[in-house]
């Protein structure tokens, strides 16, 4: 299978400080990768360089044969992106900023309004979109900022803790919501839950202190510790973050 | 181009969903009243004067108030310039520190949207703002030429009248120009405010600072000062030279907010 993702040797730098270090890795076309570490070890500043925000101090990254830095539109075009905070406009109402967002994503006016009824159901955010964004709870800003990334069906999603802030149940049906993603969307999702990455995804990339410590299946790196099946996630986690 | 008119859109959307258009529009027309209503007096002071003693034993510079639109609209006109600059700082501050200090400018940046397309966008929606409130401003005139009379035919020159406003709307687009450019430097929209009218004041006042100083400076202040390139505008001259003149600041600016931008990509 085709790699949609492609990063080599991508090293960030501010001034003195290293915020991800020789980071290569790929995920093939329609996979979901969980993205884990602890606060601060890059997760982040990886995904804003995927998104063509920030650029790398090195290496590269390829969306869909695409490189980011050369021709950042046609990356653009092809990712929706949740940022760490949700980018959200305090003064306009749901269905105002959904639809700012899929204008700017080049959804034309025809189909506009049924792709803000497909994304709006998807994250159930239907009920609450005449209201003005800054009355929303926490949870539904989240979804919203969910929604955003949905708009225009990008074939790559990189979702930065999108289940933050969310209640269980809610968390339940965004985890859902994202499965059902995979096969015709490949998915970079960062997240603390470890419970999470287990129920959504394939393979896991653990990061620390911006240097990648694991990059495999799941199944994989609990036989790689010596362990059997039965250990969780959270053990490896815990052990890798814990040896570096 | 459909992205940039989308994001002015949004621009416009915003600023009409908070209180600033709203304080902005009612401090426009709350001071450009004040004047109004002052210069009125003065001229019918001046009127009465001119029929007791007649034109010729007045002083030269009482001329003005001849009539209507040289008395009251061309010097109304000067004084909106003025408010403009005070005002426009608080219209522009948002434009960039907003989006910055909201995280939503990363939206921005990782949507399939060109740098100019923002810029174009964002500017289009200020200038809309701008153009809105020194758009109040017309009922000046029109108020005039319901209730004022000449002695030639109509009570306003309105060649003149729209002459200067156009050349205010142009002053208007031109400190926005400015303001939007400070406001991509910073995440603060108070220090974008205070530094575009640090900006706007000075070169303002240029003809006066350089009043001392030597040739060739002196012409050169006089040129580049705001001033003096409005005053012959808010006259209703049709002068090319100022035309140039404002054009190329704002062109300038947006060229600098472009590159500050795109900047973002290299940091």
């Amino acid at each position: 299978m085709m790699a949609m993702i492609e990063v080599t040797g991508l090293t960030k730098r501010y001034r003195d400080r290293v915020a991800v270090e020789d980071l290569t890795f790929s995920v093939p076309e329609g996979e979901i990768l969980g993205f884990l570490g602890p606060n601060g070890a890059g997760k982040s500043t990886t995904m804003k360089i995927l998104t063509g925000y920030l650029p790398a101090t090195s290496g590269t990254v390829k969306v869909a044969g695409f490189d980011v830095f050369e021709e950042p539109y046609e990356v653009k075009r092809r990712i929706g992106y949740l940022p760490e905070t949700p980018p959200l406009y305090p003064e306009m109402t749901v269905r105002g900023y959904l639809k700012f967002v899929a204008s700017i994503k080049g959804v034309r006016r025809g189909p506009m309004a049924a792709e803000l009824e497909r994304v709006a159901h998807a994250t159930g955010v239907a009920e609450v979109m005449e209201r003005l964004i800054q009355n929303l709870s926490k949870g539904y800003r989240q979804r919203v900022g969910v929604a955003q990334a949905l708009l225009g069906n990008p074939p790559v999603l990189i979702l930065d803790e999108p289940t933050e802030g969310l209640d269980p149940s809610q968390r339940a049906e965004v985890r859902q919501l994202i499965k059902g993603l995979a096969g015709q969307h490949t998915v970079i999702l960062s997240t603390h839950i470890l419970s999470e990455v287990t129920m959504t995804c394939e393979r896991v990339l653990i990061l620390n202190q911006g240097r990648m410590v694991a990059f495999d299946e799941i199944r994989n790196l609990a036989h790689a510790l010596g362990q059997g099946d039965q250990t969780s996630l959270e053990d490896i986690f815990l052990k890798l973050t814990a040896a570096a | 181009m459909r992205n940039a008119l989308a994001i002015a859109r949004k621009e416009l959307g915003i600023y009409f969903s908070t209180p600033w258009a709203y304080v902005v529009f009612t401090a426009m027309l709350g001071i450009s009243s004040f004047f109004f209503v002052n210069l009125l007096a003065t001229f019918k002071e001046v009127q009465g004067l001119a029929r007791v003693y007649g034109w010729a034993r007045l002083p030269p510079e009482y001329g003005l108030f001849k009539n209507l639109t040289d008395g009251i609209v061309v010097q109304l006109w000067d004084v909106i310039g003025v408010i403009t600059l005070f005002v426009a700082p608080f219209l522009s501050m948002r434009l960039f520190a907003e989006e910055k200090r909201n995280r939503t400018f990363e939206l921005l940046m990782t949507a399939p949207v060109r740098p100019w397309e923002i810029v174009l966008g964002k500017y289009l929606g200020g200038v809309g703002v701008i153009w809105a409130t020194l758009g109040l401003t017309i009922i000046f005139p029109i108020t005039l030429s319901l209730f004022g009379s000449s002695e030639s035919g109509t009570a306003l020159e309105w060649s003149t009248v729209a002459l200067g406003f156009g050349g205010l709307l142009l002053w208007g687009a031109t400190c926005l120009g400015v303001g939007m450019f400070v406001s991509a430097l910073t995440e603060s929209q108070m220090l974008a405010a205070f530094l575009t009218f640090a900006i706007l004041l000075p070169w303002m006042l240029l003809r006066g600072l350089a009043q001392s100083a030597d040739e060739p400076w002196r012409s050169i202040a006089n040129h580049l000062s705001f001033s003096t390139q409005l005053s012959t505008l808010s006259r209703g001259v049709l002068d090319l030279k100022a035309l140039v003149f404002f054009l190329s600041v704002i062109l300038f600016s947006l060229l600098l907010t472009h590159r500050t931008v795109e900047a973002q990509r290299w940091a």
